[in-house]
């Protein structure tokens, strides 16, 4: 079995240079111990773009470079050598953060504030005006199913609220560009399903996402593109269905086909000197198994599902 | 209470004066363009001196066409408001609750028979407020922002089209905001405590046949003696720095509350010289303290002290001229040592004309002489007697000069520029006191600027170290420079920590035996201290802005002064924001 690898130019997307959110040129980044000597060598020469309107999946190992790419391309690292550009400008230019809207991989916010004033202090930080500001809470508060938590501190909030509420935060200026680090992080499956349900949502919407994720399976669910990165360097980058595409096994799905039949189809692949890998009844996935349950105990609470 | 020369200058005066290099206008340059210098300097150990510098001219043409230009007061307001809400929710107002623990028990440790209770009680709750709020500052500015780095909050602010200058000027905002709250709140109860704690009165103990004298209760380990008019009214003497009014009402009479001991009188301020013995123009003697504050004059000499005055006009004098003297004694014979020594005051015109009587006067040393001359006085015109009118012929133009000579053959007065002056009015003493909060909450301000710049590049604890060492040279900044100077014994800090084992005491030469190992230690010590004090050059004053004294002496705190330090307080506010712009600027903070 082998897997199409793809060029670095993506397919399926304009190459018009106005179409370019990100853009990194032969980015690289060594971190630096105190006296100046050389610790890590975290990023080698990195070249990809992320294109308007698509969903870009940064995936790797840990400590293959995936945060320090997105912390140079926020800002929040200087590059060692190369460059980063984000809606054509420096990544260091502070205006580019006007169209950016970043969730980070753990939820950084103050825990002594509750949603309402969370939101109201990252909206200021837009300079959003106060009816502006209270009109974007509502609406995201109600987004991410805050509701009856709005007036309690961060501090007690679990760890699926309060991702919840750093992606109100991340979204609080309907950015044109998210950095999403990690973000099924903490969440349940219902939240791992809602969350990637309003990742495709906001790319409908013409948003350009930028997805980091262990969450391999998360990855495929919704990106369009993706950068493998392993120990600093870019190994792999292209579409995800051309990535995946097994070109050399055929997969068919057929419903309602007696014995008789899946014989003949045997046979039929054994006189065409095919060599038959599997055939079998597909089993479900665990995340829609468990939807399934939980959406059924929903409809008629207080009975065991029926899936045991 | 001491005031110094440069004090006496108006606002003005100070800001362009040319003398003053370190003063002014001068200063806020000064400080502005060090604020630039550590800057190249960060850069140039970063990246080499010319990448430095076009590093340096690239994010100074950033701080001024881009970043401030369009830095945003929305930002700063939700940056300084999270602040103070940090500051509440973390439970910052328990200063509050400790402060008025400490002044619950004040009643313990403050000397109710001190000689002036009042002074005692106003230098207490300055001084408390102070060192309290300064802490405060210093813990409030030094956490905040290291603690966002710690704990990545920062990521989702840096994120955000914040700019350095925002992140500076809300921070430094939000505090000082939680520190005024937390300036009034004491100053309220500092005011209550003083005005209540002062407060007594007395009921007639003693009363002469004619019911015009007397002798008061004793009261708070005091008494008073009493004189009344023939219409009943009239005042007691002074003691523990107040008198009463006293009126006779029927057969009985009654004390008021206490008067003159919170108050903030206004003083006119002269320019000073010497004459010498024989009248020439002089120094002064210095009689062999080591303070040289004050300067002497010898008795029955033609040494005197001449104070000129100008702009002086019958509207702030209309019936009276009142002159509060502080002039202490300096003895080369025992004497009567009962009898204070003596002097006398004349007053001049500024030609010399005319020239009143000589009022001769008693020294009180250590207290204030509150004195006063009718405008329509006796005096000399040409030489020869006259009836004379202050203002038509002595200060006809405002100008004049006052002139103390000392009697006593062989003794000395002494006195310094501040020492006398004309006692225009009397303003209101919680105008006074809100000055002195006022000072305090100056003094603040530039903690927290430092704190904060201090906080944009080190981590939580060792910026406090920074800023209490900052603190330490601020107010311990003059015996650093005594010890530059030489005017401390014991050397430098290195021959000073030689000098602990050896048991050496610090009035003899270092003897470590070996010639050339001292000469190395001397120059050492010489560089070090030299660079202490460029250092300290560079940190305010405190002692300077403090201003405890005037409220606790009754001197009206001079607006020109208040003005002059809120101009330093600008000149530190924008070198800290400089700096701190250039680490911003310059900061990786996800490193």
């Amino acid at each position: 079995m082998s897997t199409s690898t793809a060029s670095a130019s993506p397919s399926g997307t304009s190459t018009d240079p106005t179409n370019v959110i990100v853009e990194t040129r032969n980015l690289g980044k060594i971190y630096r111990d105190f006296w100046g000597r050389k610790k890590v060598n975290a990023l080698k020469a990195l070249d990809i773009e992320v294109r308007k309107g698509e969903i870009f999946g940064l995936l790797g190992p840990n400590g293959s470079g995936k945060s320090t790419t997105i912390k140079l391309m926020l800002g929040l690292l200087f590059p060692t050598s190369g460059r980063a550009f984000v809606f054509g400008k420096d990544a260091t230019d502070v205006s580019k953060n006007e169209r950016i809207g970043y969730l980070p991989e753990e939820s950084y916010l103050y825990k002594f504030l509750n949603a309402e004033e969370t939101l109201d202090f990252y909206g200021r930080l837009f300079d959003m005006p106060a009816d502006v500001r209270r009109e974007r809470t509502e609406q995201l508060i109600q987004m991410v199913g805050l509701q009856r938590a709005r007036r309690r501190q961060l501090k007690e909030y679990s760890k699926g609220m309060t991702r919840r509420i750093g992606l109100a935060q991340a979204l609080i200026n309907e950015p044109d560009f998210l950095v999403l680090d990690e973000p099924t992080t903490g969440l349940d499956p219902i939240g791992t399903r809602e969350m990637k349900d309003l990742i495709l949502r906001l790319r409908d919407q013409g948003k350009t996402i930028l997805l980091c994720s262990h969450q391999l399976a998360d990855v495929q669910d919704v990106c369009d593109r993706v950068a493998i990165l392993h120990q600093g360097e870019l190994k792999e980058l292209g579409r995800v269905d051309s990535l995946l595409k097994v070109q050399d096994v055929t997969e068919i799905h057929v419903k309602g086909l007696d014995d008789k039949t899946k014989q003949e189809i045997k046979d039929v692949i054994s006189r065409s000197n095919g060599e038959l890998l599997q055939m079998d009844n597909p089993t479900t996935t665990m995340e829609q198994l468990f939807l399934d349950i939980v959406r059924e105990s929903d409809q008629r609470p207080g009975r065991r599902g029926g899936g045991a | 209470m001491r005031l110094t020369p440069d004090q006496f200058l108006n606002y003005f005066e100070w800001l362009f004066d040319p003398k003053g290099l370190l003063q002014g206008f001068f200063l806020v340059l000064i400080l502005a363009v060090l604020g630039f210098l550590v800057g190249f300097v960060i850069a140039m150990l970063k990246h080499g001196p010319g990448e430095g510098f076009l590093q340096v001219a690239k994010i100074i043409r950033e701080l001024f066409v881009v970043d401030l230009p369009k830095t945003s007061f929305r930002r700063i307001a939700a940056i300084a408001k999270l602040a103070i809400k940090e500051a509440i929710r973390k439970k910052v107002l328990v200063v509050v609750a400790v402060f008025v623990v400490a002044i619950m028990f004040a009643g313990w440790y403050l000397d109710p028979k001190a000689d002036n209770p009042a002074r005692l009680y106003i230098s207490f709750v300055l001084s408390a407020t102070n060192y309290m709020v300064l802490l405060l500052g210093l813990f409030l500015s030094c956490f905040s922002l290291p603690s966002d780095i710690k704990s990545k909050i920062i990521y989702t602010i840096v994120t955000k089209p914040v700019r350095p200058t925002e992140i500076f000027f809300g921070r430094v905002l939000g505090f000082t905001a939680v520190g005024t709250l937390i300036i009034v709140l004491l100053a309220a109860m500092s005011y209550l405590f003083v005005v209540r704690g002062l407060d007594h009165t007395h009921e007639a103990k003693e009363i002469s046949g004619d019911g015009t004298s007397g002798v008061s209760t004793l009261q708070r380990f005091h008494s008073h003696t009493f004189t009344l008019n023939e219409n009943g009214e009239g005042a007691t003497n002074e003691s523990k720095g107040h008198r009463h009014l006293v009126t006779k009402e029927g057969d009985k009479i009654v004390f008021s509350k206490p008067v003159d001991d919170l108050t903030a009188r206004v003083p006119v301020y002269g320019t000073m010289r010497f004459t010498g013995r024989d009248g020439e123009d002089g120094t002064g003697f210095n009689v062999g303290y080591m303070s040289e504050y004050q300067r002497y004059i010898e008795g029955d000499t033609l040494s005197s002290a001449i104070w000129s005055f100008k702009g002086v006009s019958p509207a702030s004098f209309p019936t009276e001229l009142n002159y509060d003297m502080t002039i202490s004694a300096f003895r080369t014979y025992k004497g009567d040592i009962v009898t204070p020594v003596g002097g006398v005051v004349i007053f001049r015109s500024s030609d010399g004309l005319v020239e009143s009587e000589r009022i001769p006067f008693k020294v009180k040393e250590f207290l204030i002489d509150q004195r006063s001359i009718s405008t329509k006085l006796k005096g000399f015109r040409k030489g020869q007697p006259a009836e004379l009118d202050f203002f038509e012929d002595i200060a006809k133009d405002g100008k004049f000069d006052l002139v103390i000579r000392c009697q006593d053959r062989g003794q000395y007065l002494g006195m310094a520029a501040g020492d006398v002056y004309l006692r225009a009015k009397t303003l209101p003493f919680w105008w006074n006191f809100v000055k002195g909060y006022i000072s305090i909450w100056l003094q603040m301000v530039i903690v927290i600027c430092f704190g904060v710049m201090f906080s944009t590049f080190l981590s939580g604890p060792v910026a406090i170290i920074a800023t209490i060492s900052f603190l330490v040279l601020g107010f311990f900044g003059s015996f650093i420079d005594q010890i530059v100077a030489g005017k401390i014994e014991g050397g430098g800090p290195i021959e000073a920590l030689i000098r602990i084992p050896m048991q050496s005491g610090s009035g003899v030469e270092l003897d470590i035996g070996n010639p050339v190992l001292e000469n190395a230690i001397h120059v050492a010590d010489r560089g070090l201290l030299i660079g202490v004090q460029t250092l300290k050059s560079a940190i305010p004053d405190f002692t300077q802005l403090g201003t405890a004294d005037f409220v606790a002496y009754g001197v009206n705190l001079f607006d020109g002064l208040l003005a002059r330090h809120l101009t330093i307080c600008f000149g530190y506010f924008l070198m800290t924001s400089i700096i701190s712009y250039f680490f911003l600027k310059t900061r990786e903070m996800a490193a």
